[in-house]
């Protein structure tokens, strides 16, 4: 059966006054259009010639009653993805891209854009202008309804294992928005402050700027807006929801309980923490030197937890002081383990038991808990970590003589934090790498001495390091007064009772689901250290926040899975050319004779300048930075980060192809200086420049220093009618370049125009009458000639066409105050996808190829395939327009 | 029944609410007369705005609705359907733009763009309660066509139409179809004979079931509206009436004759393109040196236009004659080459790679045809490049001239109110966007009669013309709101200045009865042909015409409101 349906591609003037006159004789139409917005390229002009009507006034009406018409369907922001079947029974499939907004929502008030820290080069406005991430293509955009420009997720936040909006809070800080850019980083980390300082940041590995030059040091301007946020005199502290009678209990105060417990207490949840020590922090506080991270950051940080209503109880041991069992009695709805890793693993080397030996995190707990404890004068402390880093520069400062640290890898692979082992080094501790300890000698009990072996790398193993090998026979022994491993730590489960069925792995880790966190008891959960192995507080942060959401889900009954586990792809492809270089600000410490013998801060931390300033480092990998700051100022709610790319079928009798044109790139040329004389423009620019609604408000202005100018120079045929380029005439850029000067001089009365051209094409109907009252009513100059190049007179800083007059065959040069190249108009690159999908063939020039233009003009080489307009060959407004209802009446034939 | 009226005020988020106090405004809004219903939406539009009002509606009783919101320009249609939606009248409606015409001019003036909010909310409702009930209007349309002009533009048209399976009514003046397309030779680019074209497009036209072609016909007279007018034909010494739905205009246009120029009238050797074509037909036998002339009789003082093709036309028959003989000098002596777009600079390129000789020349040293007798055998032309002057031998001097309109377009014009531009082609609706159309509505126009235009672009038009006839046919009726102009018989002084003013011809004169035995003639207007525009409205000296939804009545109620 013929299907009555057509499918126009393309919403310019052609496109739609096709899919008008289709809908006018009653056949129904889908209206494709890739950009946000139907209108094309007229949309873009300020006047059209010859009678000067105002594009946007006589194109709008148009755009409206397709908009409007019972029989149009508009599917914008979309594109072809395949053509099957035949003449009558056509299936096209459209991918419709994601806008993030919903069009039936939208009202297009424009709320949204206000708060959008991103900017970025306005394609509408050729280039002259900026936008905003989330935008409407044109003020009078159909659909009025905005987009977001949102090339996918950062590779920052798809990294950071809270996937925190990185690129977000960045854009906010480059826009010195602190307070926002705080709200953002606490919806994913409750502890900013902490992790400003001791986050392994690999949000920061993955920086696309690290590419241009080096990574943004993300991880220090996010110290600087939670250390302004500590030190305000009011915090922010986040909106609890309303209170809930249920209660869940989390055991273990470190940063995963925490976060736990942060993100209950927002539900309204009822928490209480129980924590083992006498402080609050875990590891942060126990384990993680003061130098590092003092501790008022981290009780301010508490704090705030406490505020939003979580009790916390410390100096209760659970399975001692109270049970699983009795907790389950005092009817907590769920439990959260969050215990951490603090017994240190042993080297499992001979003499390990000698008094000594002293475990790193052992060594780090009671020095942090303000004991004494004496090393001696030369102490090794063995391994790579940020522990092995903590210990040795902590006994440095406790008066130790001679610390250092033994690796039995090489540098590269210590997991330590790069500028830990910067500062470690400062401070004069040695690091030997590729030394194995094997053997740790003693003499009366005591440790005297430690054997080692040198190491090689070999292959690599299974975490992707080099496997260290030893080098046979290079045993050596160093005196020593101490041995502090530092290699690695492990849990103590000696809170379960046997009321728990909860199982451990052969690490001794808990054994839990990897999306929900939950143990086998249905009501236990468990994440951070205690689940993974000594990690990083970011990803206990994020074990959590995750554990809060299933035990969310649990007390309400939901499902614990659905809708989780959510794979975090990056963008991918992100185009780094044309960055300045700007390294990246270095983080202000006190020098190391002032540091190592006392725990003040090492790192100062940046001032609010250096802070915005490295934030502008950030290259925007996304598009949209995912502040969200749109969310909350759209009052309809029609914003939805989570719209997906949708598929639909359509089924139509025919197709009609009106893809129109797009702009030859000048640069190539580059006689004429575009890209390298800031005066030179395209007329597309100009276009938008003399546009009232453009980006100067109609006003022209030299690109180069804003002036006014008062000589304007067009140059035509600017890769058209040239075999290098274009060998076609592009048909309007005459009647468009003298438009342009009439305006131009419409504006500005004392100014005067000359356009260099060819064979002035004045062909169409009011044509001659239009180039003749350009010359005597708007002082518009023609000089028939092709230049051969424009400079620039670096004196007066104005563009020079050089030419030959071909009157009387001098080589001449006039300087100008603006040059305008009439661009080559060039089929749209999308010709080349659309035709393969369709099955029709392009010219070589890539238009729609026209078999039989005499017979049919409107015919492609594809039965049931038509075209119209520009995208068949160059033609002007009048012209596309009739192509457009001839191929209209043409499909109403074949579908008859 | 009671007026009951209902204001919904928009906030537009803080498009509107922004700058003016939106409460206040409705609470205000509350006091005004025989308002009974008040509401504030932060988007009216919205599904939340369009189901309150039409729960307002049906709960409150509304018999009235103003919206003061936007634009009607985008949004009216939208409030109007809604209001059906809910049972009432969509001319019932009101619309009161608050956002383009008061807050988004009023940004910095918060206090007074509340109180002007009133104001024109005010209006609003004074405006909303005299308004009464109305039907859109819709007329039949006949699913006919007639046809003006069997050449390739109404051939083309014709033919569209025919098989859309409208009944077509083909009207040519001579006795055969085909236009000026038969005297071509050949045509460009592909240079094919013209009757591989034309012939198989006639053959089709002359068979098809749904045309009947009028041969050495004339209109005389062309009565009625869209959907319905009868136009009167002069054929085999009768006349005849037909009914139609829609017209399209295809009358062609004539080849200049360059009467008293570059020797026309003396040399029997200098003729136009299409006298050679026609003279020699393929034929070019003796033919060794040939120089045509472009421009002539075109964009000078007098005749301004270009004619559009006349480039191409010489530059075929320039290639004609070099690929006829190779060896043959031909010159073009030309002021630019109009070679537009794709096709035509491909041939150019060919033109001059085929060894076809283009020299410019301008309008102050104009070509020179000298002679002996009345054969012509040199052309003088300064040739600006060289900056000297050539002697051409000529065998034939070929003058490029433009189409001029038809004779008889005048005639059409008055018969149909349809009109002519200075040149005497016919002026479409609207040169950009409405190219094939006229003002009045059902009649159309292609090809030449509207300016020259090339076969395919005269196919185009043919086709994009009947497109636009097809649209009201295919629906069978014209529907169109109903706020058009009427006239009050009892107060119309019959002064004519309605119906010298309606740029739609749709006010003509019609005699009433006054008594048994006297008539008087007043204005009447026809709705199907108003476009409720109000000229007619404003210029009426005796208040006889009044726009619906826009009455005398209506707009004073408004102005009340406002010094009030």
């Amino acid at each position: 059966m013929t299907q009555k349906a057509t499918l126009v591609i393309g919403g310019g003037i052609a496109g739609m006054q096709a899919s008008i006159d289709l809908a006018n004789m009653g056949i129904k139409v889908y209206l494709l259009e890739k950009k946000p917005s139907i209108g094309g390229r007229m949309a873009q002009l300020d006047k059209t010639f010859p009678t000067n009507d105002c594009s946007m006034c006589i194109l709008a009406p148009k755009m409206i009653e397709c908009a409007n018409h019972e029989n149009v369907e508009l599917i914008t922001y979309s594109e072809l993805s395949e053509l099957t079947g035949s003449s009558g029974d056509f299936k096209a499939k459209i991918i419709k891209k994601a806008r993030f907004i919903d069009e039936e929502k939208c009202v297009g008030c424009g709320e949204c854009i206000e708060g959008c820290p991103i900017t970025v080069s306005d394609e509408f406005n050729a280039g002259l202008g900026e936008r905003r991430a989330i935008y409407k293509y044109f003020p009078q955009a159909v659909p009025s309804t905005f987009a977001i420009d949102r090339r996918g997720t950062a590779p920052c936040k798809a990294e950071c294992p809270a996937h925190i909006s990185v690129q977000g809070y960045v854009a906010l800080i480059a826009q010195g928005r602190f307070q926002e850019a705080l709200k953002l980083i606490k919806e994913e980390n409750p502890l900013p402050a902490i992790c400003g300082r001791v986050c392994h940041h690999p949000c920061e590995s993955v920086c696309t700027r690290g590419q241009v030059d080096e990574p943004v040091a993300i991880d220090f301007i996010k110290r600087f807006v939670a250390d302004l946020d500590l030190n305000s005199e009011t915090r922010y502290i986040p909106q609890v929801k309303e209170k809930k009678e249920d209660k869940a209990a989390i055991i273990g105060a470190g940063p995963a309980g925490l976060s736990c417990a942060y993100y209950l207490a927002r539900e309204g949840y009822r928490v209480t923490i129980y924590e083992k020590l006498p402080v609050t922090g875990g590891m942060l506080s126990v384990g993680i030197p003061e130098y590092r991270l003092p501790r008022e950051i981290i009780n301010a940080e508490i704090q705030i937890i406490r505020d939003m209503g979580v009790e916390i109880k410390t100096g209760v041991e659970i399975g001692k002081d109270i049970t699983v069992k009795e907790l389950r009695e005092k009817k907590y709805k769920a439990i959260f383990l969050g215990i951490g890793a603090h017994e240190c693993k042993s080297l499992n080397i001979e003499g390990e038991d000698l008094e000594g030996v002293y475990p790193g995190v052992d060594f780090l707990r009671e020095v942090n808990l303000g004991k004494e404890v004496s090393l001696g004068d030369r102490i090794a402390v063995i391994g790579g970590g940020n522990v092995a880093m903590d210990t040795v520069r902590t006994a440095r400062r406790l008066g130790v003589k001679e610390p250092f640290v033994l690796y039995r890898r090489s540098l590269e692979e210590m997991p330590a934090n790069e500028e830990e082992i910067e500062e470690c080094r400062e401070e004069g501790i040695p690091i030997y790498p590729l030394t194995n300890p094997t053997r740790i000698i003693g003499e009366d009990g005591r440790v005297k001495a430690v054997e080692c072996l040198r190491m090689r790398l070999g292959e690599p193993d299974e975490s992707g390091r080099r496997r260290p090998v030893p080098i046979e026979g290079s045993e050596f022994i160093m005196e020593v007064d101490g041995v502090v491993p530092a290699i690695g730590q492990e849990s103590d489960w000696s809170c379960l009772g046997s009321e728990c069925s909860c199982t451990l792995s052969g690490w001794g880790t808990m054994n839990v689901d990897p999306v929900t966190l939950q143990t086998d008891d249905p009501d236990i959960f468990a994440g951070g250290d205690a689940v993974t192995g000594p990690r990083t507080v970011i990803e206990a942060i994020e074990a959590g926040k995750q554990a809060a959401d299933s035990i969310d889900r649990l007390i309400r009954g939901v499902d614990l899975k659905e809708g989780r586990g959510k794979v975090w792809e990056p963008v991918k492809d992100i185009p780094t050319a044309g960055y300045e270089h700007i390294p990246r600000t270095r983080m202000p410490r006190i020098e190391p004779e002032n540091r190592v013998s006392n725990f003040k801060e090492v790192q100062l931390g940046f001032s609010e300048n250096e802070t915005v300033a490295e934030a502008r480092r950030c290259i925007s990998c996304g598009v949209c930075s995912e502040c969200y700051t749109c969310v909350q100022a759209c009052k309809a709610e029609a914003v939805d980060f989570h719209q997906k790319e949708r598929e639909t079928t359509l089924n139509v009798g025919a197709v009609v192809l009106a893809t129109g044109f797009d702009l030859y790139n000048v640069a190539p040329l580059i006689e004429y200086g575009w890209g390298r004389i800031e005066d030179v423009i395209t007329a597309m620019q100009f276009e938008r420049m003399i546009c009232a609604s453009g980006p100067t408000i109609g006003h022209l202005q030299r690109p180069s220093d804003g002036r006014e100018p008062k000589r304007l120079g067009f140059i035509q045929c600017v890769g058209s009618r040239d075999i290098r380029h274009m060998k076609y005439c592009s048909a309007v850029c005459c009647m468009h370049a003298t438009k342009e000067a009439i305006l131009a001089h419409e504006h500005y009365p004392e100014l005067t125009s000359t356009i260099f051209y060819m064979d002035m094409r004045a062909v169409g109907k009011g044509f001659q009458e239009y180039v003749r009252r350009a010359k005597s009513e708007y002082k518009v100059e023609y000089i028939r000639a092709r230049p051969g190049r424009v400079t620039l007179n670096e004196e007066s800083q104005n563009p020079v066409i050089h030419y030959e007059d071909t009157v009387n065959r001098e080589l001449e040069a006039r300087e100008f105050d603006m040059v305008i190249l009439s661009q080559a108009l060039i089929p749209t690159e999308s010709n080349i996808s659309i035709a393969e999908k369709l099955g029709v063939e392009l010219d070589e020039f890539g238009f729609i190829a026209v078999p039989e233009e005499l017979r049919n003009p409107f015919g492609t080489t594809k039965e049931g395939i038509f075209g119209c307009g520009f995208c068949q060959a160059p033609m002007d407004v009048p012209d596309s327009v009739i192509r457009a209802s001839a191929a209209a009446s043409k499909v109403a034939e074949v579908l008859a | 029944m009671s007026i009951r009226i209902g204001v919904f005020i928009c906030h537009c988020g803080t498009n509107i609410g922004g700058t003016v106090n939106v409460p206040e405004v409705v609470k205000y809004a509350a006091t005004l007369p025989d308002v009974v219903h008040t509401e504030g939406n932060l988007y009216t539009c919205s599904e939340d705005g369009l189901s309150s009002i039409r729960n307002q509606i049906e709960e409150q009783e509304l018999n009235r609705v103003v919206v003061a919101s936007c634009t009607p320009r985008t949004h009216e249609p939208l409030f109007k359907k809604n209001c059906e939606l809910a049972g009432l009248n969509k001319y019932l409606f009101e619309f009161v733009n608050l956002r383009e015409h008061c807050s988004w001019v009023h940004m910095t003036q918060q206090d007074d763009a509340t109180d002007k909010a009133k104001d024109l909310v005010r209006m609003g409702v004074a405006k909303v309660s005299l308004l009464t009930p109305a039907e859109d209007l819709s007329t039949e349309v006949l699913p006919s066509s007639l046809i003006i002009g069997g050449g390739i533009s109404g051939l083309s048209a014709a033919l569209t139409l025919a098989n859309q399976g409208y009944h077509v009514e083909l009207l040519e003046k001579r006795d055969r179809l085909g236009g000026l397309l038969r005297d071509v030779n050949r045509v460009f680019p592909s240079n094919v004979p013209t009757s591989d074209l034309i012939d198989p497009l006639i053959n089709t036209v002359l068979k098809h079931n749904n045309i009947r072609v009028h041969f050495q016909a004339e209109l005389i007279d062309v009565k009625g509206f869209i959907g319905n007018f009868t136009a009167t034909i002069k054929e085999n010494d009768g006349t005849g009436e037909l009914k139609i739905g829609t017209i399209i205009v295809a009358v062609g246009a004539n080849e200049l004759k360059p009467e008293g120029m570059f020797g026309y009238h003396l040399f029997k050797n200098v003729m136009t393109q299409l006298e050679f074509e026609q003279q020699y037909r393929g034929d070019y036998s003796g033919l060794k040196d040939v120089v045509m002339i472009n421009c002539v009789g075109a964009r000078t003082d007098d005749m301004p236009y270009c004619g559009r093709f006349c480039c191409i036309t010489a530059m075929k028959n320039a290639i004609l004659l070099k690929e006829a003989d190779p060896e043959a000098e031909v010159t073009i002596l030309q002021r630019d080459i109009m070679a537009f777009g794709k096709v035509f600079e491909e041939y150019y390129q060919e033109a001059m790679q085929v060894g076809v000789r283009f020299v410019r020349y301008t309008v102050d040293r104009l070509p020179e045809i000298n002679g002996v007798g009345n054969e012509a055998n040199k052309v003088r032309v300064y040739h600006e490049l060289m900056g000297r002057e050539l002697e051409l031998n000529a065998d034939a001097v070929i003058l490029t001239t433009p189409l001029v309109p038809a004779e008889d377009n005048q005639t059409l014009s008055r018969m149909m109110k349809i009109p002519v531009g200075n040149e005497g082609f016919f002026m479409e609706a609207h040169q950009k966007l409405r190219p094939v159309e006229f003002p009045a509505d059902g009649i159309f126009i292609a090809g030449c009669a509207r300016y020259p235009t090339e076969i395919v672009e005269c196919i185009s038009q043919g086709y994009a013309a009947a497109a636009k006839a097809a649209a009201p046919m295919s629906q069978g009726r014209v529907v169109t709101e109903a706020l058009i102009a009427k006239v009050n018989p009892v107060m119309c002084s019959a002064c004519g200045r309605c119906v010298e003013i309606c740029p739609f011809g749709a006010i003509d004169w019609t005699d009433v009865s006054v008594s048994p035995k006297h008539t008087r003639r007043i204005a009447a207007v026809n709705q199907a042909e108003c476009k409720g525009c109000g000229l007619c409205a404003a210029s009426c000296l005796s208040s006889a015409v009044q726009l619906k939804g826009f009455t005398d009545e209506e707009i004073l109620a408004m102005v009340s409101a406002t010094i009030l």
